[in-house]
This record gives C-alpha cells, sequence and structure tokens, in this order.
C-alpha cells in the first residue's frame, strides 16, 4: 500500500528540488537511452546477420535421405539372389517426396512454430540462350506458398512471381544481365536428366544474395516436375519459422514424425550461431554494467538528499510520522525519479535509433536501398529498460530509505 | 480509540534518565509529574537542568532509564513502534526552538502535516479549523507562502498551529521563544496561552524566561534533573466536553 502522505511529500520535494531532480533522472535517462539504443543496434545486427544466411533460405528442409549406393555383398534378398541392375538402379533414383500432399497438410500442425510451408521441386540445369550456357539451380514452387518460406514477391525489380503461368519462369537480376534478358524474352533450360524446358520470362528480382541473383530460376512447379521427370513427386518440404531458434530442436522433432530426413539453418551455421553467442553475452554485459552504473548515480544522489534533509525527516518523525512512512517517502522518490528517467530516457532511444535507422544507402545497382545501423527496435526491448530503470531505481533507493527512516529524531532537534 | 483518561492527560512516575556513554550523566532523577487537561505548565531551569530531557520523553522521543510514563491511559513501555507514533501525530503536538518547517510545503500544508500524516479523512476534519487557527495567529493573508518568506515569529506561529491541528490533548514546546527577540517571543508566548484558553490544550512550555512563566498555571522548576518547585498559579481552564 502506497501512503498518501509519504507520496505527497515525495512529489513535493521532487517537485521542489527541480536541478537534483532533473540531474537523476538524467543519470537514468542517458543510461536507459544507452540501454535501449545498444539493445536496438546490437540485435539489429544479429538480425542482419542471421538473415544474411536464412533470408533466401527455407529455416528446415525435409527431404528424402540420400540413398548410398551399396555393395552387392551387402544386399540381402528374400530369396538369396540379387541381380546386378538392382544397384544402378538405386543410385539414379532421384530423391522425391511421392506422399507430399499429405505431409504439406499435416505439417502446420506439428507445431505453432511453423509458420509456412513449401512443397519445392529443386534440380541443377544449365540455362541456354544465344550460345551462352550457364549452370543454374532450377526451382519448382507455388509461388504463393513459397513466398511465405522465402521472400521474393517483395524482392521483384519488375514483372512478377505470383501468378506464374506454366512456361513461364522468373530469374535473379545478375542472371538477367548476363544473358541481356528482359520481361517477355525466352530461355531454354537443360535438366541433368537432359530434359529441355523453354520458358519466358515473367519476372526479375533482386534478394540481395549473389547466389541467388545471379543463379537461380523460378519456375511452376509442375513444369519442374517434367523437366526433372519426378512425376508427381517433390524433392523437398521447406518451412520457415517463427522463432528460427528453435529450428535445430523443431528439426529434429519432425525427423522423428516424417519419414524423411530433415536439416535445419542452424546445423549449416554452427559458427555463425556461436559467434552470435559471444556477441549477445558481450551486449548483455555492457547493459549490465550500464543499469549498475545508473542505480550508484541514483543511489549516491539519493543518500546526499537523505544527509541534506535529515532535519525535515526528524521533524516528520518527531509529529508523528511512522519509519515506513518515512521509507516509503525515499522508495517513491527513487521509484519515481527512475520511471521518468527512464520514460525520457526511452523517447531518447527510440528517437536516436529512429533517427539512424532512416539513413539509408544504395546497396545494388537496381536500387534496393538498406539501412546503414540495421537497428530492432522491439516494444519489448523498451518496456524491459524502463521496467529494469524503476526496479534498479527502486533497489537502488531501499538503502538511502533505511537510512532516513532510521534517524534520530532527537538528535535532529537536539542538533538546533 | 484513544483513551482520554479523566483530567490527566500525561503522568510521570519515579522517571530516572541516565545517558550512558564514557562517563553517564545522569539528566532526571525520580521525576513524579501529572499533567492535567487543560492545563498551561511552564517548565524553568538552567541551563542541563534536564528540561530537553524531560519533554522527549513525555513526547515519547526518548525512553527513560526506569520508571513509568503514562499517557491516554497506557503506559508507554507497551507501546509498539507504531503506536507510539500515532500517540505522537493524534494526541500530542509539538513545538521546537527551530520552527522546522518543511520548505517545501506552504504554510496551510505546513499546518496540515500531522493530519496529512494520519489520513485523507482527518485533513478534511481539520482543514477548515486549521485555516481559522492561521487567520487567528495573524497569518489569514499568508496560508499560501512558503517559510522561507515569513519572518521567525511567524513561523514560530505556524509550528504553533501545527501543533494543534490534530486537536490534541497536550502540546510540548521547547523553547519556542528561545529564538526570537523579547518583543516577538512574548508575542508567540501570548498566542500559545490564547490557544490553550480556546481550545483546551494542556501545553508544556519550556522556557528560560522567568517573565514568561509568570503567564502559566502552574510552574515547575528543574534543578539537576530533580523538581525542586511545582508550584499551580491558578487554576487551568476547564473545557466541558
Ligand atoms: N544525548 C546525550 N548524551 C549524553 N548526555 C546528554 C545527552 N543529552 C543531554 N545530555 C545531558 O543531560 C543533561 C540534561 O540535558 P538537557 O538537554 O535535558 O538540558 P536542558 O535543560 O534542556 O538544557 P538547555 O536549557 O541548555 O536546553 C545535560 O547535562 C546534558 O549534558
Ligand atoms: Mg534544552
Amino acid at each position: 500500500m502506497i501512503d498518501r502522505f509519504s507520496f505527497s511529500v515525495a512529489i513535493r520535494h521532487l517537485l521542489y528540488y527541480k536541478g537534483q531532480t532533473l540531474l537523476t533522472m538524467g543519470v537514468v535517462a542517458v543510461s536507459v537511452t544507452l540501454i535501449i539504443f545498444l539493445g536496438a543496434l546490437i540485435g539489429g545486427l544479429q538480425k542482419r546477420l542471421i538473415s544474411s544466411v536464412t533470408g533466401a533460405i527455407p529455416h528446415v528442409v525435409i527431404r528424402q535421405p540420400e540413398r548410398k549406393p551399396i555393395a552387392v555383398w551387402e544386399v540381402a534378398t528374400a530369396n538369396g539372389v540379387l541381380y546386378l541392375g538392382e544397384r544402378v538402379k538405386l543410385q539414379q533414383q532421384k530423391r522425391k517426396i511421392e506422399d507430399w500432399q499429405s505431409w504439406e497438410a499435416r505439417l502446420p500442425t506439428f507445431s505453432d512454430n511453423i509458420r509456412a510451408v513449401s512443397p519445392v521441386v529443386e534440380g541443377q540445369a544449365f540455362v541456354n540462350r544465344n550460345e551462352k550456357r550457364k549452370a543454374v539451380t532450377v526451382v519448382g514452387v507455388f509461388p504463393e506458398k513459397h513466398n511465405g518460406v522465402v521472400d521474393i514477391q517483395s524482392k521483384l525489380v519488375q514483372g512478377r512471381f505470383f501468378g506464374l503461368n506454366g512456361g513461364e519462369a522468373v530469374v535473379g537480376f545478375k542472371l538477367a544481365d548476363e544473358f541481356a534478358l528482359k520481361l517477355g524474352d525466352k530461355i531454354r533450360v537443360v535438366s541433368a536428366e537432359g530434359n529441355v524446358g523453354n520458358y519466358t520470362v515473367a519476372g526479375i528480382f533482386d534478394t540481395g544474395f549473389s547466389a541467388v541473383d545471379s543463379a537461380t530460376v523460378f519456375i511452376p512447379l509442375r513444369d519442374a516436375q517434367s523437366l526433372f521427370g519426378v512425376g508427381n513427386a517433390v524433392t523437398t518440404i521447406g518451412l520457415k519459422l517463427q522463432r528460427i531458434f528453435e529450428a535445430k530442436d523443431l528439426a529434429q522433432q519432425i525427423a522423428l514424425q516424417v519419414p524423411y530426413e530433415t536439416r535445419s539453418w542452424m546445423e549449416d551455421n554452427q559458427q555463425l550461431l556461436s559467434g552470435l553467442r559471444a556477441q549477445s553475452q558481450s551486449s548483455n554485459l555492457i547493459l549490465v554494467f550500464t543499469t549498475i552504473a545508473a542505480g550508484f548515480g541514483i543511489a549516491s544522489i539519493m543518500i546526499t538528499s537523505v544527509v541534506t534533509r535529515l532535519r525535515e525527516i526528524g521533524i516528520l518523525k518527531a509529529i508523528g510520522a511512522t519509519n515506513r512512512q518515512i521509507l516509503q517517502i525515499f522508495a517513491i522518490e527513487g521509484t519515481l525519479l527512475a520511471f521518468f528517467g527512464a520514460i525520457a530516457g526511452a523517447i531518447q532511444g527510440v528517437a536516436l535509433s529512429l533517427a539512424l535507422y532512416s539513413i539509408r544507402v544504395q546497396v545494388s545497382e537496381t536500387g534496393r536501398t538498406a539501412e546503414v545501423f540495421p537497428f530492432d527496435l522491439t516494444p519489448d526491448l523498451v518496456i524491459r529498460a524502463i521496467v529494469i530503470a524503476v526496479l534498479v531505481g527502486l533497489a537502488a533507493s531501499w538503502y538511502p530509505a533505511w537510512r532516513a527512516a532510521r534517524v534520530n529524531a532527537i538528535e535532529v532537534i537536539r542538533g538546533g | 480509540m484513544l483513551e482520554r483518561n479523566g483530567d490527566v492527560v500525561c503522568e510521570l512516575r519515579h522517571v530516572d534518565k541516565v545517558y550512558e556513554g564514557a562517563v553517564p550523566t545522569p539528566a532526571l532523577l525520580d521525576i513524579n509529574l501529572q499533567v492535567r487537561r487543560g492545563e498551561f505548565l511552564v517548565v524553568l531551569g538552567a541551563s542541563g537542568s534536564g528540561k530537553t530531557t524531560l519533554l522527549n520523553i513525555i513526547g515519547l522521543l526518548d525512553t527513560p532509564t526506569s520508571g513509568q510514563v503514562w499517557l491516554a491511559g497506557r503506559n508507554a513501555a507497551d507501546l509498539s513502534e507504531e503506536e507510539r507514533a500515532a500517540l505522537r501525530s493524534r494526541y500530542m503536538g509539538f513545538v521546537f526552538q527551530f520552527h522546522y518547517l518543511l520548505p517545501e510545503f506552504t504554510v496551510m500544508e505546513n499546518a496540515l502535516l500531522p493530519c496529512k500524516i494520519v489520513g485523507a479523512r482527518m485533513v478534511e476534519q481539520n482543514r477548515n479549523r486549521v485555516k481559522e487557527l492561521l487567520v487567528r495567529v495573524g497569518l489569514g493573508d499568508r496560508l499560501n507562502y512558503r517559510p522561507n518568506q515569513l519572518s521567525g515569529g511567524q513561523q514560530q506561529r505556524v509550528a504553533i498551529v501545527r501543533a494543534l491541528a490534530n486537536n490534541p490533548e497536550l502540546v510540548l514546546a521547547d523553547e519556542p521563544t528561545g529564538n526570537l527577540d523579547s518583543k516577538n517571543g512574548f508575542a508567540v508566548f501570548e498566542m500559545m496561552r490564547f490557544m490553550n484558553r480556546e481550545t483546551g490544550t494542556a501545553f508544556v512550555v519550556v522556557t528560560h524566561d522567568e517573565r514568561l512563566a509568570q503567564e502559566a498555571d502552574r510552574v515547575v522548576v528543574l534543578e539537576d534533573g530533580r523538581i525542586v518547585k511545582d508550584e499551580i498559579q491558578r487554576p487551568a481552564v476547564t473545557h466541558e466536553l
């Protein structure tokens, strides 16, 4: 219960000694600004790093395990007889998922973390045009589904991705440059299996991922199925997750539930992850020390305040204020100082982050821009900074408040 | 709530006070004293005779080394810290030699502090009374001034009204005029005498000034921690409650 008397004395005191109040709030504001600024910057940098590896790939991929050619003597058949041809057959079989439609429907129910599912037919092929020839990855997709896993639509420089018709293809801008492709131009694609497809360029994209922009061709799933000769099957199912750091665990869990192999982005980027972890730890350390410094700032100013107000405290106690009321005066002051300092600091921190975030530079010849400082400013971060500041304010005023409550009225009155 | 015990607002029984230290200092020796309702009592005595010590013990700011203090019909030794604080805010009022108003509060707010300590209801009950008292001590046009905008005498008058804010049974004043020139000191003393007659609150006033003592109903003289004289000069005003 907050005592009204304590509250009114605290408020009055804060308003009366404006200089001291502003100074204390300033200490808190600066640290909250720092916490928000650093938190948002480090968060943003990490996000940028992570998206630099996950931006153009599904977080989890489901596929048929690779079938290794096995030696004749490893194969035990029912009648113990093995024909030579069988080994060849195993080797050539393309890794594919026949029952993908049922898994596509069931996967979203496996975890609320799964945000999108996209069946994909992927394979290697050559693009031919005017004597030029280049090895590319052909990705057959349902554009609307695939865009939930890897965003292409918003990265389009020209044309369209959604609503791709049979016989149409979407290519990266670097590939388009290399072959001098415009919308409506034709390309000829020859798959590793030897099948040929002719496609009209319907869209050109710029994802910022060099490998994708220079050597990936998107075509409709059906076209890819015939190009790679997989019938009605797909080669992989890609998943997009809400919480990407749970990818590894989720991949392992799914592997137990489907008769296929799974792989997450995390397993392919161990080093990046341990780097990020180290970065998080050092940034947390900075934040902890900032918070502690702010706490000492509040505490030292409050202790000064208690010492200069010994008389007032003594008199209040003499005329009947309880120890609890005196304690509360200072606890309330510390908390209010921290709270309003934190609000001011939050406004500053957010303004500073947004201002720097708005600085953009062009990063690609297609005109795509990116921010110089990749701030990741979440309400969560701001609220956390404020809550921490208030708790620190409360903690920092604990000792001064306790000192104040212990003031001996007689000594003060005698002191004159 | 608070028991008002007949005619006696405060009683000391065989109170001794020895200040412990490198050399233990006896400050009060076998003090027996009853303060009666509505009484205006002046305590005289040389410097170091124990006057402040006596007042602090009555005011529950200090505890006796031995003996008993009775207030509102209760033995102070049996009271918790909270109860002692409650008695100080509701049953008693204090005036100190140095006025000790809070600088960040106005005259009116300072005078209402004891009510605020008790709670919002107490403030509402006493707001008009306190205002009235401030008008009567001549500060009606200074209600919203800050203490540092007042003279010493005016500040002390605010302190007297503050002591009376909760309509207490007993006001304890330690050299309330000690810091004022004789003219202002006399005016402040007169003010207390007047309030005593108006409100029926008992006053225990410590002073060095024998001249002021002549105005009192009763004079107690301390010498080296003992009461050497306890003289009733005139009957106290009694208010039928
Ligand atoms: N905290 C203390 N520690 C030790 N001795 C003390 C303390 N307070 C008072 N004394 C002693 O107790 C005795 C009585 O002091 P007290 O302050 O009650 O006197 P007083 O009558 O109020 O004097 P004055 O008129 O100067 O205010 C003195 O001898 C003083 O030195
Ligand atoms: Mg004294």
